[in-house]
């Protein structure tokens, strides 16, 4: 199988130049201080506890090297934006027949009365794929055709936290991996300067529900997903201490290699040691790579206005986006980003998602305009650089939102039927994928339901890897990321 | 039932938990050795964990002369066979500081290290060892690797994260239990079943915090949904933490490998089907702690000054109240909804469940009727919209400003309750259904409790409902720990060996299965797994371990065994390891001489960067003031405001599920939202960062060498053995003291040389220096600082050897 190296493969590719004894393996202890993870807990993947990121190969080829996710925390309303309806129009401020809501189990009493479309949006068809867009996301919908629809999105829950962990992790209930840990974990890091999995996320703090959204679950920590903070140094502990200076820094990393030194020349074979040795000089190296990674100081006018750099509503959330675009390109597998709020927004910054439960257009109408351009500039800078035929956008959400609204001018919660899009690497392009009911409550056709476990089968598989075989021992039971679920999308694949 | 069979089936090939084995996985990596677990597999069959505890001879060895207990005897033999001899003894400096981190999780003291490495009488050892088991920091560490099995947190988890303000005492009590010896049996029966089986006594019922410990989410629409979810977590971390053995997966099919069948896993579900907890419950009286009684009269004096604000409040909020509660409850899913809705009087077991629920998590949540009011206020399209809210809502928002100026006057730590297990009076159990696939909207039969067919099936004892209780937690924990289950003394004793020795006999101490590891010394585990059930006692199962020759064994590296036994099963050799991330956090805390050492109360925050300390807290105060304010920069990590509380052991840091402390996160410490058998060893530039720039370990660094040269004065020599001694347990080498002289010599230049160019330059001296040590130059001061942290950083210190 071609992902799986012997610790042999490992070492060798790990650049560490070990010598021959190295190679014989003999840890005290080494062996099994991952669990016997080296060769025993994974069935597919071997990992070397010593280089745990190391690059791995896929199951077959694929064509996404690096994956960006979008998250749209809060759950946009994809009927007002992708998602056309003349049929809800048409019904608006009417009941809700109930041929629709058959099979669904609502959460409000009262408020499955009146359906509801706002006045003031309109629609168009653009490129040649002719997809509709309404006029909340102008500048993505001149990307129509680099775009792949799924309009029978699929989830469960009514709880925002619930189902956003399901989207990042598969479970209802904090503790699975996520899918940036399960990938780093397949396929280890292309640039070990730099974390192999990022989260970034815009706004002035960390988004609720935290780390368990980009945690590594029962894998091993080393796989979870690093959160980088805003500003010219992004990890936590990166910068050399402000009393000790370069020289002094220097100095003392030099001492530590000959200490460590004495340590290890009576254990010849102990690669563990030496790794931490060297783990030394990997972390100077990333002090000077992950600022200048995120230092959008080094991108032209050019770029930062196509990302909306500049404007108050796109501001923070295009430098977002930029920053993501200078990860991917320095080798970062996954970057992980929720969308959170304008910061330069003022009062408007009182709208703090996409929750849209009362004065959609309001909401959509700052929160569409805070993604539109910095995400149509990300798609056009990522094609124009060549990036877009190795690297996966994924705009995702926990849910999406119903045809009608107990608050009259909002919409409340619907896992039942939504949008969700793909675009760049193994997709086909220009392309729709299932659609939902005459008033966009429900999918359509079951048949072609995408549920969450759905979407991570059908990337993994874009990425070369296949989701059945991407598997972790765990608690004797032989987890993989899609749980006990999930299935190939073959037609959304280029 | 033959088309449900079907079913089942159905559901087996769709899906795949599938178990891969172990043994034959590992078999690959082992080529160049002789291969031990083969051997065991071929004695032992896929369900030896399942049959009795035979207890074994000791076996018969060679070189008698190194056996010190039956351990001893038991290692050895299958080393003879392999023509492998132990290693020497470790030097007892050695030994002392390996056995203290092992116990305690923090290094010896120099001082504790001569005393030992003079002592020469004959029992020496006996005498460390006991001194070790005799102190509090023995049940810290051991607490502390349970409480990664009980999956302890003092939140909730989920995206609101709320406080669990007295979760703490179920902690204390862990760390208590292991400090009295507290026989295993009971301290099993205490956490499953305390608050049936001694219903009047206050630990045992806090005990039930083990399984009290479930991630949580108390806006859940679905409550339903949520009493199944916990359900499932109550009973796959008791299969797991207890019995080693993962019933987890025979929740959506039949367990492929183990012969768990999925009816099996909701008998077992059933057990926990009339379980709630009360978090409510007021503490016993006389049992108040300091920690308690200030929390007390902090309250006290936070309500009287804001006894008018909040009565004013109460006020608007009244007049709303029933309509908001009202359109607050109809907000739940239709199942749920038509229990809150029911009249008390029509309550089946199952409302009294959810109301229960309601009445402890939803409707006190103040936000229900202020966010009520507040949208019949502000959205004027809104059906319930009322204008005559509108001059309310602005009168009840002055209000909330008029009461945050009282916050600084808010306790945030404490409580004066206790969470228990509770029945709510009532023995008769909501009916238990198999779910197809595990899921809980596709219920088909029901079943009634009952034990696993292959754990032993129809032996549970019968269950005898109380008054109040059903009773079918005591069965169960009876049984668990009872005469015809094997597994729960093998499960603990493996755990124990592998805190010791880095690896346990079974590789996989969460799953005994047909899909685990087989034991690596299947006799010797049931050889300690016999000797504990005599009485379950747990320091003398830690004394054996502690003080057999197999443990006093050096680490040092050897050709021979290399070649012929690469994964080291057979312990010819003592197996080093890393330290855990909270060893690692503590142990330089506590050579920098800052260490406070006080046991016990609830969690305290050390320093975080602010901007991640940003965010709800989730206590009941957090929650409304966000309805209130949404721009407001709240804060879900409030640093402890008495310095003393940074220094405390890792284990009293609060525990928010979704903020990890992330000093000590890079060095793969347990994940609070599941059961966390065995912790990881992985070797990143992230742990790196951490230990060497962040400015906790620089402040330690400068303690610490404030400490070493107030202690050994100012000859460099002297600071050098002292550091050597604090940090390593020996002194150092003719060739480490050169390395280290010369540094300090450049280091010293290069630092002079720089404050000579900048005389602004705040450059990191040593803290609470004493007299004429502190007369040195900044330079020289400096540079000792930098040789502390860059050897508190080295292999050496971070390897217990």
């Amino acid at each position: 199988m071609s992902n799986v190296f012997s610790r042999r493969d490992f070492l060798r590719k790990s650049g560490y130049g070990l010598g021959a004894a190295a190679l014989a393996g003999f840890v005290p202890g080494l062996s099994s201080s991952l669990g016997g993870l080296s060769a025993a807990r994974a069935a597919d993947i071997v990992i070397d506890p010593a280089n745990p990121l190391a690059p791995r190969g896929t199951h077959f080829p694929g064509k996404v090297k690096s994956i960006i996710w979008l998250h749209m925390n809060g759950a946009p309303s994809t009927l007002d934006l992708f998602d056309y309806k003349p049929e809800l129009i048409r019904l608006a401020g009417t009941g809700v027949p109930e041929s629709f809501t058959k099979g669904i189990k609502t959460s409000t009493q009262g408020g499955v009365s009146q359906l509801f479309a706002s006045n003031t949006r309109t629609w168009k068809q653009y490129g040649e794929s002719g997809a509709w867009f309404s006029d909340l996301v102008p500048h993505l919908a001149e990307h129509a055709d680099k775009i792949t629809f799924i309009k029978s999105s699929v989830t469960v829950g009514a709880t925002h936290d619930i189902s956003i962990l399901k989207l990042n992790t598969g479970g209802v209930t904090p503790g699975r991996p996520s899918l940036g840990a399960w990938i780093t974990y397949a396929l280890g890091s292309a640039n070990p300067d730099l974390p192999a999995y990022v989260v970034l996320y815009n706004g002035d703090r960390e988004p609720s529900g935290g780390s368990v959204n980009w945690s590594s679950g029962f894998l091993p920590a080393v796989f979870q997903g690093t959160a980088f903070l805003p500003g010219e140094s992004p990890i936590l502990f990166l910068d050399t201490p402000p009393q000790r200076s370069a020289l002094q820094h220097r100095a003392s990393l030099d001492l530590l290699n000959k200490l460590n030194t004495f340590n290890t020349k009576s254990r010849p074979a102990d690669t563990e040691l030496l790794a931490r040795q060297q783990s030394y000089e990997l972390a100077y190296r990333m002090q000077s790579a992950a600022p200048e990674a995120v230092d959008l100081n080094k991108e032209t006018e050019t770029t930062k206005k196509l990302y909306g750099l500049g404007d108050d509503i796109t501001d923070s959330y295009g430098a977002t986006l930029l920053r993501a675009r200078r990860l991917i390109e320095r080798g970062v597998r996954f970057v992980q980003i929720v969308s959170g709020f304008p910061e330069n927004a003022g009062a408007e910054g009182n709208r703090r998602s996409w929750d849209a439960h009362e004065d959609i257009d309001g909401n959509h109408g700052l929160m569409a305009k805070m993604v539109d351009k910095p995400i149509a500039g990300l798609l056009a800078d990522l094609k124009s650089r060549g990036l877009l035929d190795s690297t996966l956008v994924v705009w995702t959400s926990e849910f999406g939102r119903t045809s009608w609204g107990e608050s009259g001018t909002g919409r409340d919660h619907n896992p039942w039927g939504y949008t969700q899009w793909v675009a760049g690497a193994g997709f086909k392009p220009g392309f729709t994928y299932g659609q939902t009911d005459d008033i966009g409550l429900q999918v359509a056709d079951k048949e072609k339901a995408v549920d969450t476990y759905d979407l991570h089968a059908t990337i993994l598989q874009a990425i070369g890897l296949d989701h059945l075989k991407v598997t972790f021992l765990n608690n004797g039971r032989s987890e993989r990321p899609t749980v006990v679920y999930g299935k190939v999308i073959h037609e959304l694949l280029a | 039932m033959v088309a449900k069979k079907i079913i089942y089936s159905l559901a087996v090939l769709s899906l795949s938990c599938s178990a891969v084995s172990i043994v034959a996985a590992a078999d690959g990596d082992n080529k160049a050795g002789i291969d031990v677990t083969a051997a065991a597999k071929k004695e032992l069959g896929p369900t030896w964990a399942y049959q009795p505890i035979a207890r074994p001879e000791i076996p018969a060895v060679k070189q008698k002369q190194w056996v010190r207990t039956p351990i001893d005897a038991f290692i050895l033999a299958k080393q003879e066979t392999s023509g492998l001899k132990p290693s020497k003894d470790a030097n007892k400096a050695v030994f002392i500081r390996r056995a203290t981190l092992d116990a305690w999780g923090l290094l010896p003291t120099p001082e504790e290290v001569s005393a030992f490495v003079n002592d020469k009488s004959p029992n020496a050892y006996e005498k460390l060892v006991d001194r070790l088991l005799a102190s509090p920091h023995f049940g810290e560490r051991q607490a502390r690797r349970w409480l990664d099995l009980a999956r302890y947190a003092d939140t909730t988890g989920f995206q609101n994260d709320s406080v669990r303000a007295n979760n703490w005492r179920y902690r204390d009590y862990v760390i208590q239990a292991f400090n009295d010896n507290k026989p295993y049996n009971i301290f099993v029966e205490e956490q499953i079943a305390g608050d049936e089986l001694w219903p009047n006594k206050q630990d045992a019922r806090i005990a039930t915090g083990f399984l009290a410990g479930y991630p949580d989410n108390h806006n859940s629409r679905d409550l339903i949904q949520r009493k199944y979810e916990i359900e499932v977590d109550m009973a796959n971390t008791v299969g797991e933490a207890f019995l080693g053995t993962t019933v987890g997966c025979a929740q959506c099919h039949n367990h492929k490998s183990d012969k768990i069948s999925a009816p099996e896993y909701f008998q077992l579900l059933s057990f926990f089907a009339n379980t709630s907890f009360d978090p409510n419950i007021p503490l016993a009286k006389g049992a108040e702690s300091k920690w308690d009684i200030a929390f007390r009269e902090q309250r006290e004096k936070y309500n009287k000054a804001t006894e008018e604000v909040r009565a004013k409040q109460k006020a608007i909020l009244d007049e709303f109240r029933e309509d908001g509660v009202k359109y607050y409850k109809e907000r739940y899913l239709t199942d749920s909804r038509e229990s809150v809705f029911k009249p008390e009087s029509e309550w089946n077991a199952l409302d009294r469940w959810v109301n229960f629920r309601y009445k402890t998590y939803a409707s006190n949540e103040g936000n229900t009727v202020v966010s009520y009011l507040r949208m019949i206020a502000e959205q004027e399209d809104h059906p319930q919209y009322n204008p005559n809210s509108v001059a309310k809502w602005k009168e009840y928002q002055d209000l909330a400003v008029e009461l945050r100026k009282f916050n600084n006057l808010q306790p945030n730590r404490g409580s004066v309750t206790i969470t228990s297990a509770t029945e709510l009076g009532h023995p008769d159990a909501p009916p238990t259904f198999i779910r197809f696939s595990g899921i809980h909207e596709r219920p088909l039969d029901e079943v009634q409790p009952g034990i696993p067919a292959l754990l032993g099936g129809d032996k549970l004892e019968d269950i005898k409902p109380s008054a109040v209780s059903s009773g079918r937690r005591t069965a169960l924990a009876h049984w668990i720990v009872g005469p015809n289950n094997p597994l729960t003394a093998r499960v603990y004793v493996n755990r124990v060996w592998g805190q010791y020795f880095d690896k346990p006999f079974v590789v996989t101490p969460d799953n005994f299965g047909r899909s685990g590891g087989r034991p690596s010394h299947p006799e010797l585990l049931d050889y300690l797994a016999a000797e504990f059930k005599q009485g379950w006692d747990v320091k003398s199962l830690h004394r054996k371990i502690l003080l057999s020759s197999v443990y006093r064994q050096a680490s040092d590296e050897r050709p021979d065994v290399v070649k012929v036994d690469p994964a080291n099963e057979l312990l010819a050799v003592y197996p080093r390891k890393r330290l855990e991330a909270e060893q690692i956090r503590d142990s330089l805390l506590y050579a920098s001489g800052q260490f406070v050492d006080e046991v016990g109360g609830p969690g305290v925050y050390p320093p975080l960067i602010e901007f991640l300390a940003r965010g709800r807290g989730g206590s009941q105060a957090d929650v409304v003031a966000q309805v209130t304010d949404r721009r407001r920069v709240d804060t879900r990590w409030p640093v402890s405001k008495d310095k003393a509380d940074w220094n405390r052991r890792s284990i009293y840091t609060f525990v928010r599920r979704s903020l990890p402390y992330p000093l000590v996160q890079n060095f793969d410490p347990n994940n609070p939202s599941l059961a966390y058998h065995k912790r990881d060893v992985t070797t990143t530039p992230l742990q790196a960062l951490a230990l060497f720039n962040s400015d906790v370990a620089v402040d330690w660094s400068q303690a610490l060498a404030g400490r070493l040269i107030n202690e050994a004065g100012v000859n460099p020599d002297a600071v050098l053995n002292r550091l050597y001694q604090v940090l390593f347990s020996r002194n150092p080498t003719k060739a480490e003291v050169a390395t280290l002289k010369e540094f300090l010599t450049t280091e010293e230049k290069s630092i002079a040389q720089q404050l000579k160019e900048n005389n602004q330059l705040a450059v990191a001296t040593p803290v609470g220096l004493k007299g004429a040590a502190a007369n040195q130059s900044q330079a020289s001061l400096a540079a000792w600082v930098d040789l502390v942290h860059t050897v508190a950083n080295s292999n050496e210190f971070v390897y217990r050897f």
